[in-house]
């Protein structure tokens, strides 16, 4: 008997073009009723009273949930109509080529992630920076991120965005500007990492478009092939041409690819366990798919403009767990990306700090920098110091068991879930950092301290 | 003609039905309710609203989520066009129903926000017609002209693609159209002032105040503020 190969790229776009056709209305509702049936099938419960999945018999049982989803509900093109379906050899055997680790960044700076377990001592590896946020000039940019890069907690910084090229044109997505504009503000990025004696550090950013996104690639002052490439699936488990053009860029070139997916509580996955088997289900589509070789298992809530509300952090917590219990894929987290709150207080810490332990503690990497939840285009949003503390928090969190991750979280979302909705605004990074010498205001740094101060007596060894 | 009691009962029974998302049922009782002939202006303007309104509630406390709104939503249109059909020869532009031209704006591919403010306008008796993600500025013009559409709804969910939201209502201006359409505004990097800025009529900082916003823009609910924007 012939082995079971997983479908090749090529294979991939075939069944783009010839999976069965269907209305995209028809795919959502599809979602919603197997997501139902399956959550009862496998026993899958969210309970508020047990924010974290403690002992690993439920992840286990979403994990086969979440292969069930897949191999009947595929992957849906949005270009074509059609769905791209595998069949379950072929899915074992793409998730059995998924490497355990895959090297990023050069030279001294270069850093190995791998395949990280449950409780895992394997070092997190962490892409901070303000991820994807406007910058008011060039020179506020170089300075905010040759800032995050001295911190050695931090192993890569993502890019932002520039919302004007030379104070006059204005940047727009899929026009000639976003292209002009990407390219330069990588190419600051470049610099800034360079400035910070941190040359080979990983460097990160993603345009709206393929086109603009490929632009950035150039070794000697852009992205490189030892940065990754970013492909997103759509949510719910659906993929656009325009997201398999990175994939083959990045195939062709030899770039890792990262793919990332959020399910969707409110959305066609319905409630917490449903968002739960779609988070893994389409995590297997980014390998089968996007031929990711890290991805980002995620969820977001239709309702509220944060990541880690209790059912986010049970729906991304469990969902990393079940792919770490049953897979040596690498899964990237990142649940403490987007607070709520802003920058300078406490919350955005505290919400910060919830996510990231969980994601670290379930097995999980942390690369997709520190943002709080994008409401307009407020410029320089954000600080060096947020950075290092998604640093701080995931590497000291390498390691710890799930029930003192749990009695932590438990208390930091004592700290913050009933203040999502009314957010404190927090500042710029104007309003928090001496611009002289690129450091925090007494201020900020003194609460930053307490907040350390008060999550160590809460037991996270930041030391 | 039915005793109030009796009137009342239906109604009930086809608020029931829709927030069921029980189709048969909402199908049966509205032959009733047209035999009975209990006005099917106020069919829509009270019982179907009454169940839009409940609806977007659940959705909002998490009681519902998006597929139980395109289901109602369904339902809603089935009901709605059977008692448009049943209405007496000139009063069909009374219905209040009004034509939204909805979708995600060039170069932008995000689609869950605009689907709920789409599944809940639909809930509230507006037409929908769904453009879908990445969306040309002039085709939501186009559209517009073609539906006879009242409203055009612009979602944006990058700071690169906010200016299509610009572009659109510079278009229907260089077209002479810009009085007769209103446009609403929304997305996560979207703000009020931003709408205030490039002159759009609204702005909804999530889709239940997007939706209170199109029905003022409408006429049909003159209780909600103009959200974020001033």
């Amino acid at each position: 008997m012939t082995p079971s190969v997983q479908p090749s790229f090529h294979e991939i776009l075939l069944r783009s073009k010839q999976g069965p056709l269907l209305e995209e209305k028809e795919f959502d509702m599809s979602l919603f009723r197997k997501t139902q049936e399956l959550q009862k099938k496998h026993r899958i419960r969210y309970d508020p009273e047990q924010p974290l999945d403690l002992d690993g018999a439920m992840a286990d049982r979403l994990y086969q949930a979440g292969i069930e989803l897949y191999l009947s509900q595929g992957t849906y093109c949005s270009t074509t109509h059609r769905v791209i379906t595998v069949s379950e050899q072929e899915l074992a055997a793409a998730i059995a080529d998924c490497p355990e680790s895959v090297e990023l960044g050069q030279g001294e700076d270069k850093v190995r992630m791998v395949h990280r377990d449950v409780e895992g001592q394997q070092e997190p590896v962490v892409v901070a920076g303000i991820q994807t946020a406007p910058f008011s000039d060039e020179q506020m940019m170089a300075v905010i991120y040759e800032g995050c890069a001295r911190d050695a907690c931090v192993d890569g910084i993502w890019g932002g965005i520039l919302l004007t090229i030379d104070g006059r044109y204005e940047v727009v997505a899929g026009a000639p500007s976003e292209i002009y504009q990407y390219r330069k503000t990588v190419e600051i990025l470049r610099q800034a990492v360079t400035a910070a004696g941190r040359p080979g550090m990983i460097t990160i950013n993603n345009a709206p478009t393929c086109s603009a996104t490929i632009a950035m690639f150039d070794e000697e002052k852009g992205l490189r092939r030892s940065d990754y490439m970013e492909s997103t699936g759509m949510s719910e488990m659906k993929v656009a041409y325009d997201d398999l053009n990175r994939s083959a860029f990045a195939l062709a070139h030899g770039v890792p690819i990262h793919g990332t997916h959020s399910s969707v509580i409110g959305g066609f996955s319905g409630n917490p366990e449903g968002a739960a088997i779609t988070a893994v289900a389409a995590s297997l589509g980014l390998v089968c798919v996007h031929k990711a070789v890290c991805f980002r298992c995620g969820t977001v809530d239709a309702r509220i403009k944060s990541r880690v509300t209790r059912k986010q952090l049970w729906v991304a917590g469990t969902a990393i767990q079940a792919l770490n219990r049953n897979t040596r894929l690498i899964v990237d987290g990142t649940i403490g990306d987007h607070p709520a709150a802003g920058p300078g207080t406490k919350q955005y810490l505290y919400e910060s700090a919830a996510g990231h332990i969980v994601s670290t503690v379930m097995g999980a990497h942390s690369t997709e920098g520190t943002r709080k939840f994008v409401v307009g285009n407020t410029c320089n949003y954000g600080t060096p110091l947020e950075s290092r503390w998604m640093g701080e928090v995931c590497k000291a969190s390498a390691g710890m068991d799930r029930r003192t991750a749990d009695r932590i979280v438990r208390y930091l979302l004592d700290k913050y879930e009933d203040h999502l909705s009314e957010a404190p605004e927090g500042e710029t990074y104007e309003g928090l950092y001496d611009l002289k010498n690129n450091t925090p205001l007494p201020r900020y740094r003194k609460l930053y301290e307490e907040v350390r101060e008060e999550l160590k007596d809460q037991g996270l060894p930041l030391d | 003609m039915p005793t109030n009691q009796e009137q009342e009962r239906l109604l009930a029974e086809l608020k029931t039905a829709i927030l069921e998302y029980a189709e048969d049922q909402a199908d049966a009782v509205t032959e009733q309710i047209i035999e009975a002939g209990i006005d099917p202006l106020r069919v829509m303007n009270q019982t179907i609203a009454d169940a839009a309104r409940e609806l977007g509630d659940k959705f909002e406390s998490g009681e519902i989520f998006l597929p139980h709104l395109v289901m109602a939503g369904d339902v809603m249109a089935r009901v709605s066009g059977r008692l448009e059909s049943a209405l007496e020869p000139g009063s069909e532009g009374q219905t209040g129903a009004r034509t939204v031209i909805i979708g995600t704006v060039q170069s932008d591919i995000h689609s869950i926000g605009k689907d709920i403010v789409a599944m809940l306008l639909k809930a509230n008796g507006f037409k929908i017609v769904d453009l879908g993600v990445d969306v040309p500025s002039v085709d939501f013009v186009r559209r517009a002209k073609e539906e006879s559409a009242h409203l055009i709804a612009l979602s944006s969910l990058l700071t690169t693609t906010m200016p299509f939201q610009r572009e659109v209502i510079e278009i229907l201006g260089e077209m002479g159209e810009r009085n007769n359409y209103k446009v609403l505004i929304g997305g996560g990097p979207v703000t009020g002032g931003y709408a205030d800025e490039i002159g759009s009529d609204g702005y909804g900082k999530d889709a239940v105040e997007a939706v209170e916003i199109a029905k003022r823009l409408s006429g049909i609910d003159h209780s909600a503020s103009s959200g974020g924007s001033s």
